[in-house]
């Protein structure tokens, strides 16, 4: 009896948190279709005027996609090196100031992201002649870098480092324990780092919006300019996009390695 | 097969020394225990041998060749890991295949290893299944596998048995037993556990602190320890202090308190009358007698101790300084209060000068 009324007290709680969590996107997905420039709820019929729009529109959405797309690919691919790298060697060996270490590796995530964006314009300034694109790169890379640092720390925390000697014991060289043992062992949270790290990365608009350059503009900031002129429902268009790609991402993610790691 | 000389191998860490002075030989196909408590080195001399850790002094020598500065993977020696260290993403054959592979062996004579030594282990149908689809006893056969397979010189064994139950400890004792003799193959097994030492090993090792206290046949050591040390750790449960009064037909008279235990003179070597000695003697070497007679002390029963196979009694007052303990067979008797007479056979005891003590 007890256990029933559990189940169903919980069940009204988790479909009440599903709403509040899934009824905005609805809301996005289906305004996205509507037929009038203002945006409706519920629609008024069925178009795809706004799909058509996105690649019409004055604003180069398309151009901003591509960038961002670049931006966090690069980011996302030089950060692994450095941050399994650093993940690799802080929980391998222990020595003064390895704390240290790792707060510094995760402490962008706790410094606000638009004093970061302040402090790079200004140093990017003074040198003079940097790109909108390296600026973006470098600010990405940095606030990026927690994500894969802690999802690989996370993984290498519970990691057996009696397999390597075992793996040398059997002639493995440091390369082939590195490249046949260690890293497949520590995938799922470099994986899963990289994931969460591209998909920052790609939305990101507070920092990317100070330090972009008139030629190099990403899809986050395109969409925030758009947004200050009109408010049509391309912008849901768009956002419906998005998030079929982020879905479909994770999907990819749930269906390789599946998502239990994140409980961890 | 080979042979393995440690020479004068010594690892000191910051303010201790793990290993002091080590000399061994071990012989082609031979099978070593090394035995000691927690922190007596045995460990550090395994990783020592491996390759994990370098000495601080001392060379290790394999079949005549020093390897003080070869890498582990290029040193050839098979490594038992306390806890498996089955690499968790591999199946059985993956596993096992996983030196084959590095050392780029055609796919069939791959195949062909790994189904023999699959069969030396019996562990046939077991290729595809992942380490944690096993059972201990399983993971563990896999383990070995993994390490016979690349057919080391010198094979090491970290506390093969500890992790398994009673069952299971036994059959896999006489399983690596028989696979070593049939691989014939150089063997050190390093253990806390005295049994498994005497059970496996051709020759039993005892070190303490670093050092070796003692090297000898398993029915050596564990019926003639050298030290009172020793004794303790083989499991000698009674150790008291008394002292040598005289000889006298071939006997050695010792007093314990108010009591005198005699001893044959051949057991009191180079112990003078007059000196101080410490005597051991095995739990399961006491009897109970029925009357009194030559080293037949009376006491009560303190504690019974219902153990299976046998009962634990500590008897008291028997000496004054401490209790007695026996293990006997299907006792009957009363508990705690009851009278006994302990005999403790004069062949049976042990009788240490009294400075050595380790």
């Amino acid at each position: 009896m007890h256990e029933n009324r559990t189940g169903w007290v919980s069940r009204i709680v988790t479909a009440l948190v599903f709403l509040f969590l899934l009824a905005p996107l609805l809301v996005v997905i289906l305004a996205s279709f509507s037929p009038t420039p203002i945006v409706t709820f519920p629609p008024k019929g069925f178009s795809l005027e706004w799909y058509r729009n996105i690649f019409t529109s004055s604003t180069n959405f398309l151009d901003g996609f591509v960038k961002s797309i670049e931006v966090a690919a690069i980011a996302t691919v030089v950060d692994i090196f450095i941050g399994v790298t650093a993940a690799l060697s802080v929980s391998r060996y222990s020595f003064k100031g390895r704390e240290l270490l790792i707060a510094f590796f995760t402490s962008p995530m706790y410094v606000p992201s638009i004093a970061f964006a302040f402090v790079l314009l200004q140093v990017t300034s003074r040198i003079g002649g940097v790109s909108g694109m390296f600026k973006i790169l470098i600010g990405h890379m940095i606030i990026i870098m927690p994500y894969i640092v802690r999802n690989t720390l996370s993984v290498l925390a519970s990691f057996n480092w009696t397999l390597e000697d075992a793996a040398a014991s059997l002639g493995a060289n440091p390369v082939q324990t590195f490249f046949k043992v260690t890293i497949p062992l520590a995938k799922p949270g470099i994986i899963a780092g990289a994931m969460l790290a591209f998909l920052y990365s790609f939305d990101e608009a507070v920092l990317s919006s100070l330090l972009s350059s008139p030629k190099f503009i990403t899809l986050p900031v395109r969409i925030m300019n758009y947004m200050e002129l009109s408010f049509d429902p391309t912008l849901a268009a768009i956002s419906t996009i998005l998030i079929l790609m982020s879905l479909s991402l994770i999907v990819l993610m749930e269906r390789f390695l599946g998502l239990d790691m994140f409980l961890k | 097969m080979a042979t393995l000389k440690l020479e004068a191998l010594t690892k000191k860490f910051e303010d201790m020394t793990a290993v002091d002075h080590m000399n061994l030989e071990v012989a082609d196909g031979e099978m070593i225990a090394l035995l000691g408590g927690s922190g007596c080195g045995k460990t550090t001399t395994l990783r020592m041998i491996a390759g994990f850790t370098t000495p601080t002094e001392g060379d290790i020598w394999i079949d005549g060749e020093r390897v003080n500065e070869l890498p582990s993977y290029k040193r050839n020696v098979g490594i038992f890991f306390q806890n498996y260290a089955l690499f968790p993403h591999l199946t059985t054959f993956d596993n096992i295949a996983f030196g084959l592979k590095l050392k780029k062996l055609p796919k069939d004579v791959v195949k062909e290893k790994v189904r023999k030594i699959l069969s030396l282990v019996q562990l046939e149908g077991m290729e595809k299944r992942f380490p944690k689809e096993l059972s201990g006893g399983q993971q563990q056969r896999v383990a070995l596998a993994r390490a016979l397979v690349m057919e080391p010189a010198v094979l090491l064994l970290d506390e093969p048995l500890s992790n398994l139950d009673a069952k299971l400890r036994v059959e896999m004792q006489v399983e690596i037993k028989r696979i070593q003799k049939e691989v014939g193959i150089t063997t050190i097994i390093v253990t806390h556990d005295q049994e498994e030492a005497v059970s496996l090993a051709d020759r039993v090792i005892v070190m303490n602190a670093g050092r070796i206290l003692q090297v000898g046949s398993p029915k050596e050591v564990f019926d003639c320890p050298v030290s009172p040390f020793v004794a303790d750790f083989m499991g000698f449960g009674n150790i008291f202090s008394g002292r040598l009064a005289r000889f006298r037909d071939g006997r050695g008279e010792i007093l314990c308190g108010q009591e005198t235990l005699y001893a044959p003179e051949a057991s009191c070597k180079g112990i003078e009358e007059g000196e101080e000695v410490t005597l051991a003697i095995r739990p399961e070497n006491l009897i109970l007698a029925e009357a009194p007679g030559r080293n037949v002390l009376g006491g009560r029963i303190r504690n019974v101790t219902y153990k299976g196979h046998m009962t634990r009694l500590e008897v008291k007052d028997c000496l004054a300084e401490q209790d007695l303990y026996l293990s006997v067979h299907d006792y009957e008797g009363e508990g705690a209060g009851t009278p006994v007479r302990v005999c403790l056979p004069e062949e049976k005891l042990l009788v240490y000068p009294r400075e050595q003590w380790s």
